[in-house]
């Protein structure tokens, strides 16, 4: 048996050679599946690592001092608060740019007073700490900064690198007295740091924030990655449909030949082992070819991605790949997974291939009919588990159950991709019926009937890319529509007004004096402890820090500020805030399940408040929760220092006079004004840099569906053209037969596109009311664009057209002896 | 009704060209009968390809109820071969999408010819009643090609050609087949050409032809 098997698996690769298209479109299916997937969970591992990193670094055990007025801290106070015996330890942040433009952030620590299990402080070089703290000193970072050159754009040189690993990417530490000079910072110093519950509570006018309540960015961008997971996962899912659309096919030509060999004395297990074995070598071709341009895939898309996590949720990605052993493996190991998936059913029916079996196509024909028996039935299945999840998700708070989801939206895409066979097969078999006094139209739907089992996994992977695209487009549109409209009532006052924190008492009362300014919105900014929530039903104990922001209600602002929620009415909500009630953004509320009327009970430094919520209000792009008040309700409860001001100007006031006579008179800088328009256009740019790789992963699937649909009419192609021959000889013109074989795809692809737009329209809900509430905790309205829809049907149909386009093509060009030769040879 | 005029044809090989038809002409009157003998590889199939409008001569003229085949362009000879011809092959060329009557009535249709009665009495004297709804894989071989001479028949078209009509049959359901086809082209009146290699299908002919080396040849049988 092992003899034989070189033979016998040589015999079985002889086939490619006479149809290199499937061999083709084989390996296409696999390394698309590969590809993306491998692409996307490479940057799924970078952004791990470097989060991983980070986290190290935050969580370092260490409480932080700040200044409650944002003011960097000087040495002078540094020394006091050490000579009254505080274990206090100084750092220093700033960035920096090298002579190539690359920002990196530089971290200054003194490594005598930070506490010796500190990783900052050790960061794994064998280096003594002596070279670290004398000059030339040292500078630390992990090895993915280390190939930019140690020049600043300043003129100034880095002190002598030294690997240390543990660092996150984009860090470099130094001793203290090194960064300042880099940093020319002088007297100052960004923070005072101390070991964990060293200090009781924070020394006067300094906020101290617990090493516990720094978020770590890991937690707010699993979401994030999760999302990217399932676009790889899909992607996967219809590079699938190829390879099993690809093997169908090879298996259907060669049943002749594998009976051959099955007569010939070979053994229908060394038979299944012998497929197997192709399968096993054209699985590695295809894996191996499919990761390294996932890896290349990924190195495009990284920029991206990083800029996408860095303004989201402030969380620092390398740009450069870093990828563990198991990213490998694991890359092999789902490509292969794939391949088993989608081999098996072939392995199966070689198994049990009947030696005797003569009428092929009859067999084949009630084949088929089970199959779609088991398609309905798996549909259905698959409905089934959609309705329970949904069920389910409905006596979950909101905002939990974002991998059911997920569940959810894979059911729903699943149930229709099995029922879409069914239903052509349906569609076809009525209007044949109906079609009986046309005898063209009549053949034509007849044969798409025969057509149907070849094309129909192309056409559920269509379906699931134009469901999914047209799905998270939709998405992507209403967000940004809410999005600006959000910006628009948020963004009020034309100007917007950022000084150092003393400065502002001094600039609201100048502005005050002014003829041409309306409306001064002062803004502040604190934090607090949220203790614990009182709500009708229950009081629940918390003890999770929250972000306080004040605003201004007054003429300009109140119309526009968009709530979401109130007890009465929103003047009743308004009244109440300016009586010192609260508003709470939706993630807050949605994550804690509170509404209108629930109490609030906050600590801060020496405050103890307990706060009513008049309303919720929407906060898109904010990861965490907030509380909002009017501002000079904060001011007296929470002591909260002025972070911004909004000024409106009246109608036909000289904004630029105005901006020049803030800058002589306070002394501030040119970009201390900002312009709301500018404001609006970084947020919008974030925001479209966000879904720039939602985007490219859509397209590139839908690429891969129409590569699908593409490879398995050419695959076909020479059969086809044997089913036309006859009928070209009875007197249909080619040229008809070949507009015919257009509009029966054309017609096929229309149907799948119509069956797409509620599918669509289902993930777009799922997405917008199951998952984004549970990954970022707000609810999108669900919008809908008929623009788009229109897009999906005409993309489904240029789809179609253009792979049928070309078997068409051939088959009306093809010179009258070739169809003969076909014919001769069918 | 037929008129192959000086034709000829030459297909180019890798072993470089290959002349099958050197200066062929042949005559067929309707309602006549003829048939077309000679070895394997002689260029029988070629002949016939060229009268249905399949392929076209390198030189010379077909005439097909008054038309030049080698002039028309191709929509022109497709709606020729509907309306005017019945073909016949060896490997019945069914459409394997069409149950049996919409295999039978499809040429008819297409013509606009689909005459109930006519169809109605092919069935049965071709012996597929009952067999209607099925699908042409469901029939036995000899089942297939009475399908396909119905379905060149149903038309009624003046010319039918056939090659080796029997050729796939085994001996006892090849000589019901031809039986069948020569009594139902009888009916008709409409001419025949038949490819064979048998002389027992030739014998009930009028006229019998041979081809060597790209010439006819008349000859007895
Ligand atoms: N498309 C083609 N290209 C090149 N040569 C061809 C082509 N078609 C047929 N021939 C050659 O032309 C010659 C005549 O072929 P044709 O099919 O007419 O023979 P035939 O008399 O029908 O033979 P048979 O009795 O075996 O059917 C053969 O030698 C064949 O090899
Ligand atoms: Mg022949």
């Amino acid at each position: 048996m092992i003899k034989s098997l070189p033979t016998v698996v040589a015999t079985l690769l002889a086939h490619y050679r006479r149809h290199p298209g499937q061999l083709a479109m084989l390996l296409l299916g696999l390394w698309v599946a590969s590809a993306l997937w491998s692409g996307i969970q490479a940057i799924n591992a970078t952004a791990r690592d470097s989060y991983a990193r980070a986290d190290a670094m935050f969580d370092t055990q260490l409480d932080q001092l700040e200044r409650r007025d944002g003011a960097p801290i000087t040495r002078a106070e540094y020394h006091a608060l050490r000579q009254a015996g505080l274990p206090v330890s100084p750092m220093l942040e700033g960035e920096i740019v090298t002579q190539d433009g690359t920002r990196l952030t530089l971290i200054g620590i003194d490594p005598l007073t930070l506490a010796n299990d500190n990783p900052l402080a050790q960061a794994d070089t064998s280096r003594s700490l002596t070279d670290f703290l004398t000059p030339p000193w040292q500078t630390r970072a992990a090895p993915d900064v280390l190939t930019t050159t140690t020049t600043l754009a300043n003129g100034k040189s880095l002190p002598p690198l030294a690997l240390a690993p543990a660092l996150p990417p984009d860090t470099l530490v130094m001793d203290i007295a090194a960064a300042a000079q880099l940093l020319e910072s002088g007297e100052e110093i960004t923070r005072l740091v101390a070991a964990r519950g060293t200090l009781n509570e924070a020394p006067t006018g300094l906020t101290l924030t617990r090493a516990t309540r720094i978020a770590t960015p890991g937690q707010l961008t699993e979401s994030f990655h999760l999302n990217l997971t399932a676009l790889g996962l899909l992607a996967w899912v219809v590079g699938l449909f190829i390879v099993q659309a690809a093997l169908g096919l090879a298996l259907e030509q060669r049943l002749g030949m594998l009976r051959t060999l099955r007569v010939l004395g070979v053994s229908g297990r060394s038979l299944v082992l012998a497929l197997s074995l192709e399968l096993l070598l054209l699985g590695l071709i295809g894996a191996a070819a499919g990761i390294a341009s996932g890896v290349w895939l990924a190195r495009l898309l990284l920029p991206d991605v990083a800029a996408t996590l860095g303004s989201l949720y402030d969380a620092g990605v390398g740009r450069e790949l870093n990828l563990p052993w198991h990213y490998w493996v694991g890359g092999l190991a789902v490509s292969l997974g794939g391949l088993l998936l989608a081999g098996g059913g072939v392995l199966w029916r070689a198994a049990r291939l009947n030696m005797l079996e003569l009428g092929q196509m009859q067999a084949w024909r009630s084949g088929y009919r089970r199959q779609l028996m088991l398609m309905s039935t798996g549909g259905a299945l698959a409905v089934g588990v959609a309705v329970a999840l949904y069920v389910w998700l409905r006596f979950q708070p909101p905002g939990d159950g974002l991998v059911a989801g997920f569940a959810l939206v894979a059911a729903l895409l699943l149930a229709s991709a099995l029922w879409l066979p069914p239903l052509l097969a349906l569609a076809l078999k009525v209007l044949t019926h109906l079609a009986r006094r046309r005898p063209l139209v009549h053949w034509a739907l007849a044969d798409m009937q025969l057509q149907l089992p070849k094309i129909s996994l192309a056409m559920m992977a269509l379906l699931i890319a134009l469901a999914t695209n047209l799905g998270v487009g939709s998405m992507v549109g209403g967000f940004r529509l809410t999005f600006l409209e959000w910006l628009d009532q948020r963004l009020v006052a034309p100007l917007y007004l950022n000084a150092p924190a003393e400065q502002y008492a001094d600039i609201d009362a100048w502005l005050a004096d002014r003829p041409d300014v309306s409306e001064r919105l002062l803004t502040r900014r604190s934090e607090a402890l949220l203790e614990s929530i009182i709500t009708p039903d229950v009081s629940r104990a918390l003890g999770t820090p929250i972000e306080l922001y004040g605003i201004t209600p007054g003429e300009s602002l109140i119309p526009h500020w968009p709530l979401l929620a109130n007890q009465q009415d929103r003047e009743a909500a308004w009244a109440a805030f300016d009586h010192g009630a609260a508003f709470v953004n939706e993630q807050l509320a949605t994550a804690e399940n509170l509404s209108p009327g629930d109490q609030l009970n906050l600590r801060a430094p020496g405050v103890y408040e307990t706060l009513t919520i008049a309303a919720t209000y929407p906060d898109y792009g904010n990861p965490s929760g907030q509380i909002l008040m009017a501002s000079p309700q904060l001011a007296a409860r929470f002591d909260a220092p002025p972070s911004s001001m909004g000024v409106v100007l009246h109608p036909n006031a000289d904004v630029d006079a105005l901006r020049e006579a803030l800058n002589e008179r306070f002394g501030l800088g040119s970009d201390a004004l900002s312009d709301q328009r500018e404001i609006k256009r970084v947020a919008t740019d974030i925001f479209e840099r966000t879904f720039t790789i939602t985007r490219a992963l859509n397209v590139l699937t839908l690429v891969v569906a129409a590569l699908a649909l593409l490879a398995s009419l050419l695959a076909q192609a020479r059969s086809r053209r044997q089913q036309l021959a006859p009928l070209w000889a009875i007197g249909v013109p080619r040229a008809q037969l070949a507009q015919l074989s257009l509009v029966q795809l054309g017609g096929a692809a229309l149907v799948t596109g119509l069956l797409a737009l509620p599918l669509g329209i289902a993930i777009t809900w799922g997405l917008v009311a199951i998952i984004n509430v549970a990954a970022f905790g707000w609810r999108l309205p669900l919008y809908l664009f008929p623009w788009e829809m229109a897009v999906t049907l005409a993309t489904a149909i240029a789809v179609a057209l253009l792979s049928a386009a070309l078997p068409a093509l051939r088959f009306w060009r093809a010179s009258p002896r070739t169809l003969l030769a076909e014919e001769a040879n069918q | 009704m037929l008129e192959l005029h000086q034709v000829h044809k030459t297909y180019t090989t890798p072993q470089g060209a290959l002349k099958v038809l050197d200066d062929v002409s042949l005559r067929l009157a309707p309602g006549q009968s003829l048939a077309l003998m000679g070895e394997s590889g002689s260029g029988k199939s070629t002949l016939l390809h060229l009268a249905a409008g399949l392929d076209l001569p390198d030189q010379g003229s077909i005439n097909l109820s008054g038309q030049n085949v080698a002039t028309l362009a191709e929509p022109a000879r497709a709606k020729l071969r509907r309306e005017q011809l019945g073909l016949v092959f060896q490997q019945f060329h069914l459409v394997p999408s069409l149950r049996v009557i919409d295999n039978l009535r499809l040429q008819a249709r297409l013509a606009s010819r689909d005459d109930t009665e006519w169809t109605a009495y092919l069935i049965a004297r071709l012996g597929l009643e009952g067999l209607e709804k099925r699908y042409p894989e469901q029939l036995s071989g000899g089942q297939q090609q009475r399908l396909a001479i119905g379905r060149a028949l149903a038309p009624r078209p003046s010319l039918l050609l056939a090659d080796e009509p029997t050729g796939n049959l085994d001996e006892t359901t090849a000589g019901e087949v031809l039986e069948l086809l020569l009594s139902l082209v009888h009916e008709t009146q409409c001419a025949l050409l038949v490819v064979t290699h048998s002389p027992k299908v030739a014998a009930p002919l009028d006229r019998c032809l041979r081809l060597r080396h790209g010439k006819l040849i008349n000859t007895a049988i």
